[in-house]
C-alpha cells in the first residue's frame, strides 16, 4: 500500500513539474504552451546525446537544463510573442506552439534517431527501504524536489514584491504595465522557468524513460491532464494534480490491470471536468462562494416587510 | 430603396444561373474524377472528407467562436462506427449513414450542453480532452481493433444500369461534400449567420434581441458534429483506419486547414483542407522533413497571415473597393459640400419619417410589431422589492420598486455605483434578481430569461455597444428582428433555396434600413461596416436594432453617452415620437437636462436604495435628490 503510495508520487512529481510548467507560463501570458511536453524531450535528448559522445552526467545535465530553458524562451519570441501582438484573447498561440512541438519532435527524430539511446544512470542503482516499500533514491529525490519548487515557487509568488507584481500581471497586463510592470520581462521569465521545469522532470524521468524524441507527446499529454485535474489557474495547484494522477495511475496498474494506467487518468479527468470545471485544487474558491450564497439566500427568506 | 426593389428579380435571375452553372461544373468534375486513376481519386477523396470536416469545424470555430479541437474525436467516432457496424452487425453502409450522422450530432450536443460552463479556451481543452480520450479507447478496445486498426468496410457498387457513372464511392463522397457546402453557406447566407456572429462577440447584445444563445451554441455545435461524423461515414471507406488518424494533432491539423485556408470565410476551409491534405504528396521529402516544414508553415502563417489566404485576398479587395469608393466620394463632396454625411444626419433633426413607414411592409398580420399590446389598465412595468448582490460583494440594490406606466418616458438617474445599469440588467433579464418581482405588460417575468422577455416585446440598448464589428450596421439592426420571425434557425440549412426565407431576408433587410434612416442614418452608413463607423453612429444603430423590432418597451441605457448635441436633439425628437406611437420607455442618463426634458416620471437612486419616484418637477424640487446627485 505504502509501496503503491510512494511509487505513484513519484511517478506524478513528473507528471506535476511538467503541469508547473504548463501553468508558470499560463499563469503570467495566459498562454497554454503545447511544447512543454517537448522542451521535457530536449532536456533528455541532448544529455543523453552528450552522454553518447561520453561527457560527464554533471557537464551534460547542466546542458541539457540550459538547452530546455532557451527553447523556452525561444519559443516565447518565435512563435508566441508575435500572434500575442494581435488579440491576446485569440487562441492562435495554440497553433504556433503546436507548430514548434512539431519542429522539435522531427528535429530530435532527425538528429538522434527514433529508437531509444541510454540515459546516465544517476541515482536509479541503489534502493532504499521506508518502512517496508522499496523506492531508488532517484524516485525519492523526484517527490522532494518537486515538493520543494512547489513550496519556494509558492512563497515566491505570493509573499515577494516581484511574485506579487506577477500575480497583477496575470490578473490584467495592462494595467500592469501601466503601474510600471515590464510585462515582457515576465513572459520572458515564465517561459524560461516553464522550460526549467519541464527540463528537471526530463533528468528526472531520464533514468527511467530512456531518451528518445516521442517522449515529449507522451509527458505533454500526460503533464496537460494533470494540469486539469489540478486547476489551470494555479501552478502548485498543478503540482496537486500531477501528485494525485500519478497515485491514481499507479493504483489502477496495480488493482485494475497493469494496462489500466493507460485510461484511467482519462476517466479521473472527465469527472474532475463534470464536477468541478476549475480542476480539484481550485474548487475551494468557488465552493465557499456558492456556500456563502447559499447562506444569503436563506437569510433573504426571512419575512420581510411587505409593501 | 425602389430602384433596388425593382433591380432585384435580374440580379437574382442572374444569381441563379450562376449557381447553376457552378453546380453543372461541379458535377461534370465529379463524373470525370470518377472515372479517373484510383491514385488521383483516393488523394482528392482524402481532400474532400477533409473538406467537409474543416467546413463543419469553421461552422462552429469561425461563425460561433467555439475552438473546438474535438472534431479528430467526433470524425473517429463516425469512421469507426460505420465500419464496425457494418463489419460486426452486418449493416448496409446505407443504412448506417444516418445512425453514424445522427449518433455523432448527439454526442455533440451532450459535450455542447456540458461544456457550456466553460467557455473559450476551456471550450478548448475541453474538447481536446474529448479527442484524447476517444484516441485512448480506440487504442484499447479489442472491438476497435487497437493499434492495428480496422480494414475499411467495401463500398457496394453501382447497380449494372449504373455501372457507366464510374466510381460509387466518388459519387457518394461528392454528394457528401455538395450536401455540407449547402448546408454552411444556407447558414451563412441566412438571418441566423448574423446572429451566430453577435453570440460570438456580444452575448449580451443577442439575448437582448430574442436569441436563446445556449440552446444555439449546442445546436450548431452538434450540427457541426453531425458533419463530422459525416466524414467520417466517408472516411471509413477510403482505406485502414488507426487510432493515428484521429489524435489530438489530427483534431489542430483540422483547426489549421481553417486557419491557413481562412477562417469564418466560404471557400478558406475548403483551400485549406486541399492545401494540408495534399502538400506531404506533393511535397515528396523525407517525411521528418516534411514535419518539420509543415510546423513551420503553421508558425510562418499564424504569425504573418493570421486571415488565412481567403482573409488576405478578401481584405485586398475590400481595400480597393473603399479606395474606388473614396475617389467617388471625394468627387461628390467636391461638388455638394453639403453632402457630408455626418452633417446631413445631424442637421435634418427634423423626426425623419412618420412613424408608420414601416408598417407599409407588413402585410397585416405579419410578425414585426407581434408584441403584446399594452393592457388598458395597469403599469407597462412594474418591479418591486427588487434586491441584487453579486457573488461574494455587496448588496448593489435593496428593496427597489420601479413602477412604469404605459406610453411614458421614465427617467433613471443617479450617481455613478448606485445600481442603475445593475437595475437594468435585472429588468432585461441579463440578471437575476435575489428578491423581488417583475411584470412585463401585466405578465410575471422576474423567472423569465433575457430572450424571453424580448419575446413580451422588451428590448434594450447597453451602455456602450458591443455590435459585430465585420457586419453591416444594416445587418447589425437586423438581428434586433430575431424574434419577429419564425424558425429561422431550421429555415437556415437551405435557406437561399427556401422562398419564404428569402422573402423574410429582404424584409429583414428593408426593415433595418427603414429604422436606420428613421434615425438619421442614410444608406452609406446602413451599408457600413460598424468596425468602420465613428462611435455615434455605433450608438444610433444600437437604438435602432433595439426600435426595429417596434417593441412596447424599451430600455435605454445612457443613449447619450459620445453623442453630439445636434445628435442629443435628435435622440430626444426620437424618444417623443416613440412615445406618441405608443412606446413605453425607460432611460438611464446622466444628462439631467436631457431627463428632466425628455421624462414624464424620473426615479433617482443612490447606493442601491430608492431616493424618490416622481415628475421632473418633484424630483428636482426634493432636498435628497440634490443632496445625493444634483448639488445645490
Amino acid at each position: 500500500m505504502l509501496q503503491v503510495l510512494l511509487t505513484g508520487l513519484s511517478t506524478g512529481a513528473i507528471y506535476g513539474l511538467v503541469a508547473m510548467g504548463f501553468a508558470v507560463v499560463f499563469y503570467v501570458t495566459r498562454v497554454i504552451n503545447f511544447a512543454t511536453g517537448q522542451l521535457l524531450m530536449v532536456a533528455i535528448m541532448i544529455t543523453a546525446g552528450l552522454s553518447t559522445l561520453h561527457w560527464h552526467a554533471y557537464v551534460s545535465i547542466p546542458i541539457g537544463l540550459v538547452a530546455s530553458v532557451v527553447g523556452g524562451v525561444l519559443i516565447y519570441f518565435v512563435a508566441v510573442r508575435p500572434v500575442l501582438r494581435f488579440n491576446r484573447l485569440s487562441f492562435a498561440w495554440l497553433v504556433s506552439s503546436l507548430g514548434v512541438a512539431i519542429i522539435l519532435e522531427s528535429g530530435a527524430a532527425l538528429i538522434w534517431g527514433t529508437s531509444s539511446l541510454s540515459f546516465p544512470q544517476l541515482l536509479n542503482g541503489n534502493d532504499v527501504r521506508i518502512f517496508g516499500a522499496a523506492l531508488t533514491w532517484q524516485q525519492i529525490t523526484t517527490i522532494i524536489l518537486a515538493i520543494a519548487v512547489t513550496a519556494a515557487f509558492e512563497v515566491f509568488r505570493t509573499k515577494t514584491l516581484f511574485g506579487k507584481l506577477g500575480m497583477a500581471i496575470s490578473a490584467d497586463p495592462d494595467i500592469a504595465s501601466a503601474m510600471g510592470a515590464n510585462v515582457t520581462g515576465y513572459a520572458v521569465l515564465a517561459f524560461a522557468l516553464g522550460g526549467l521545469l519541464a527540463g528537471v522532470a526530463g533528468i528526472l524521468v531520464g533514468p527511467i524513460s530512456f531518451a528518445n524524441p516521442y517522449l515529449g507527446d507522451t509527458f505533454g499529454i500526460y503533464g496537460f491532464v494533470a494540469l486539469m485535474i489540478g486547476g489551470i489557474e494555479r501552478p502548485a495547484a498543478s503540482m496537486g494534480g500531477g501528485l494525485l494522477l500519478g497515485v491514481l495511475s499507479t493504483v489502477a496498474s496495480t488493482y485494475i490491470n497493469p494496462l489500466a494506467s493507460d485510461w484511467f487518468p482519462f476517466v479521473v479527468v472527465i469527472a474532475v471536468l463534470l464536477l468541478t470545471p476549475n480542476g480539484v485544487f481550485m474548487s475551494g474558491r468557488a465552493l465557499r462562494r456558492s456556500l456563502s450564497r447559499v447562506v444569503r439566500s436563506t437569510t433573504r427568506a426571512t419575512p420581510r416587510p411587505t409593501l | 430603396m425602389s430602384t433596388a426593389l425593382l433591380a432585384r428579380p435580374r440580379a437574382a435571375r442572374a444569381r441563379g444561373a450562376l449557381w447553376v452553372g457552378i453546380l453543372a461544373a461541379y458535377v461534370l468534375s465529379t463524373v470525370a474524377l470518377a472515372h479517373s486513376s484510383s491514385y488521383h481519386q483516393g488523394l482528392l477523396l482524402v481532400a474532400a472528407v477533409f473538406a467537409i470536416l474543416a467546413l463543419s469545424l469553421d461552422l462552429v470555430a469561425g461563425a460561433t467562436g467555439l475552438y473546438s479541437l474535438g472534431h479528430a474525436g467526433l470524425f473517429a467516432i463516425g469512421a469507426y462506427g460505420t465500419t464496425i457496424l457494418q463489419a460486426n452487425y452486418g449493416w448496409s453502409v446505407f443504412l448506417a449513414l444516418p445512425v453514424v450522422v445522427v449518433a455523432v450530432g448527439l454526442v455533440g450536443i451532450v459535450i455542447g450542453a456540458l461544456s457550456l460552463r466553460v467557455s473559450g479556451l476551456y471550450f478548448a481543452i475541453t474538447t481536446l480532452i474529448f479527442t484524447i480520450i476517444v484516441n485512448v479507447l480506440l487504442s484499447n478496445l479489442s472491438i476497435t481493433g487497437g493499434y492495428q486498426g480496422l480494414a475499411s468496410p467495401s463500398f457496394p457498387s453501382f447497380p449494372h444500369a449504373l455501372e457507366r457513372f464510374g466510381s460509387p464511392l466518388v459519387w457518394a463522397v461528392s454528394g457528401c461534400l455538395l450536401l455540407t457546402v449547402t448546408v454552411v453557406w444556407s447558414i451563412r447566407s441566412s438571418a441566423l449567420y448574423p446572429v451566430l456572429l453577435a453570440i460570438r462577440d456580444s452575448e449580451p447584445f443577442a439575448s437582448s434581441a430574442g436569441v436563446r444563445t445556449a440552446a444555439t451554441r449546442v445546436l450548431i455545435f452538434g450540427l457541426s458534429a453531425a458533419l463530422a461524423g459525416l466524414a467520417g461515414w466517408t472516411f471509413s471507406f477510403l482505406g485502414f483506419i488507426t487510432p493515428g488518424q484521429f489524435n489530438s494533432t489530427a483534431s489542430i491539423n483540422i483547426l489549421v486547414m481553417v486557419i491557413l485556408g481562412g477562417m469564418n470565410t466560404r471557400l478558406g476551409p475548403i483551400c485549406g483542407a486541399v492545401f494540408v491534405s495534399l502538400f506531404p504528396v506533393v511535397v515528396t521529402i523525407n517525411p521528418l522533413w516534411q514535419e518539420i516544414l509543415f510546423g513551420a508553415i503553421f508558425i510562418f502563417v499564424i504569425v504573418f497571415f493570421p486571415e488565412g489566404f481567403v482573409g488576405v485576398v478578401a481584405r485586398a479587395a475590400r481595400r480597393v473597393e473603399r479606395l474606388v469608393t473614396d475617389r467617388r466620394d471625394e468627387r461628390r463632396i467636391a461638388l455638394e459640400p453639403a453632402a457630408d454625411v455626418v452633417r446631413h444626419s445631424q442637421a435634418t433633426g427634423r423626426v425623419v419619417d412618420p412613424p408608420d413607414l414601416a408598417l407599409e411592409l407588413d402585410p397585416p398580420g405579419a410578425p414585426v410589431g407581434k408584441a403584446l399590446p399594452a393592457p388598458s389598465t395597469g403599469p407597462a412595468l412594474e418591479a418591486r422589492g427588487i434586491s441584487f448582490g453579486y457573488a461574494g460583494g455587496v448588496e448593489v440594490l435593496r428593496n427597489v420598486d420601479l413602477v412604469v406606466s404605459p406610453g411614458t418616458i421614465h427617467g433613471l438617474i443617479g450617481p455613478n455605483g448606485s445600481g442603475k445599469s445593475t437595475l437594468v440588467n435585472l429588468l432585461s433579464g441579463q440578471l437575476a434578481a435575489q428578491a423581488g418581482t417583475i411584470s412585463v405588460m401585466g405578465q410575471r417575468a422576474e423567472h423569465l430569461r433575457a430572450w424571453q422577455r424580448a419575446e413580451l416585446g422588451l428590448m434594450r440598448t447597453f451602455q456602450t455597444a458591443v455590435m459585430v464589428q465585420e457586419l453591416s450596421a444594416q445587418d447589425n439592426v437586423a438581428i434586433g428582428l430575431f424574434s419577429q420571425f419564425r424558425r429561422i434557425g431550421s429555415r437556415s440549412l437551405a435557406w437561399p433555396m427556401i422562398p419564404s426565407a428569402r422573402r423574410d431576408s429582404r424584409k429583414m433587410a428593408v426593415a433595418a434600413a427603414e429604422a436606420l434612416r428613421h434615425l438619421g442614418l442614410d444608406q452609406s452608413w446602413a451599408r457600413a461596416r460598424v468596425a468602420d463607423i465613428p462611435h455615434g453612429v455605433e450608438q444610433l444603430t444600437q437604438l435602432a436594432a433595439a426600435c426595429v423590432s417596434r417593441p412596447s418597451i424599451l430600455i435605454l441605457d445612457e443613449p447619450l453617452a459620445g453623442l453630439s448635441a445636434g445628435e442629443v436633439g435628435q435622440v430626444a425628437a426620437i424618444l417623443r415620437e416613440l412615445k406618441a406611437s405608443g412606446v413605453t420607455i425607460i432611460v438611464v442618463e446622466h444628462q439631467t437636462r436631457f431627463i428632466f426634458d425628455v421624462c414624464d416620471k424620473v426615479t433617482v437612486l443612490a447606493a442601491g436604495e430608492l431616493v424618490k419616484t416622481g415628475s421632473a418637477v418633484e424630483v428636482r424640487g426634493d432636498d435628497r435628490v440634490r443632496e445625493v446627485y444634483l448639488g445645490q
